[in-house]
């Protein structure tokens, strides 16, 4: 096991590996963090309830963008340009749950309640990680992560409490969310995610931190009083 | 040290400005929320601001 702190100064003594792997995971993090507002941004802005979502709504992609700043940075110093990511078209984003658009309010207020949250678990996962620069920009971004969290939960529940057909529209972005979420841990057993963990830059494997998400998760889902979906149905990634 | 990508410190700084433009419209929007002309006028700084980056042609910002 890799217990070292690496500066960039030091990047380049590094083993090839754990500067593939470094440069790979800061990719993937770049193209999920634009990828949100890909994904919301077009319908979304325009078609918010009120004013103020709408507001809320372009606050969330401004954070976003400079989640993804932050991130590309990291990577541009080591050599790892990630740029193409924002001219990428939705279908080729790396991780299946980027791949469409959000056309409906239920489905933005869930994505923000059940996929930011995995967001945050991905970048959880670097907290204290062997690469120093990345740990750094980690608090400010994880902050706001938190706030679109809240901002999802919070629009989830008013649509509840909207009644039977809110409730029902909730439940069936619930249902389409949810199994994208687990899906976005990866494959259990994953050897690049021991390696992963092996060189430092992550701390559980993906089954733990999925397993971690679902203990979050379900008590939520029925404290609001929806159901939770069958964790196994439709599943990609096992 | 290693070799940066190119542009980075150029792509870093215009994204800065960008975010900071669409936090400066939210900020002015979010107060005046009530106020149709001005939360209007946020929104729609916002929108171009945004359709731009979502447009993604990377080499038309930084020339």
């Amino acid at each position: 096991m890799f217990t070292d702190k690496i500066e960039l100064k030091d990047f380049d003594k590094m083993d090839p590996e754990f500067k593939e792997l470094l440069g790979h995971v800061l990719t993937i993090q770049a193209d999920c963090e634009i990828g949100g507002p890909h994904l919301y941004v077009e319908k979304m802005l325009p078609a918010a309830p009120t004013k103020l979502d709408q507001l809320i709504v372009a606050r969330t992609a401004a954070e976003e963008i400079d989640h993804y700043r932050k991130v590309a940075r990291v990577a541009g110093d080591i050599g790892v340009d990630v740029s193409f990511v924002l001219s990428q078209p939705n279908e080729k984003r790396f991780v299946e749950t980027f791949r469409g658009r959000i056309t409906t309010w239920e489905d933005n207020a869930v994505f923000g309640f059940l996929i930011d949250r995995v967001g945050r678990y991905q970048l959880e996962e670097f907290y204290d990680c062997s690469y120093l620069p990345l740990q750094r920009i980690l608090p400010d971004i994880v902050t706001e992560e938190l706030g679109h969290i809240d901002y999802g939960y919070n629009k989830t529940l008013e649509l509840i409490a909207k009644g039977d057909e809110g409730k029902a529209k909730a439940q069936k972005a619930v249902d389409y969310w949810y199994v994208k979420a687990l899906d976005m841990f990866g494959h259990s057993g994953s050897k690049r995610s021991e390696r992963y963990r092996y060189w430092g830059l992550k701390r559980r494997s993906n089954e733990q931190a999925r397993k971690d998400y679902i203990n979050e998760v379900d008590p939520i889902l029925v404290k609001m009083g929806l159901k939770v979906p069958d964790p196994l149905q439709g599943r990609r990634y096992m | 040290m290693p070799q940066s990508a190119p542009n980075t410190e150029k792509m870093d700084e215009h994204l800065l400005e960008v975010v900071q433009a669409l936090h400066g419209a939210v900020k002015k929007g979010i107060p005046n929320v009530k106020d149709p002309k001005i939360a209007d006028k946020a929104i729609q700084d916002c929108k171009e601001i945004l359709d731009v980056i979502m447009d993604g042609k990377v080499e038309e910002w930084l020339n």
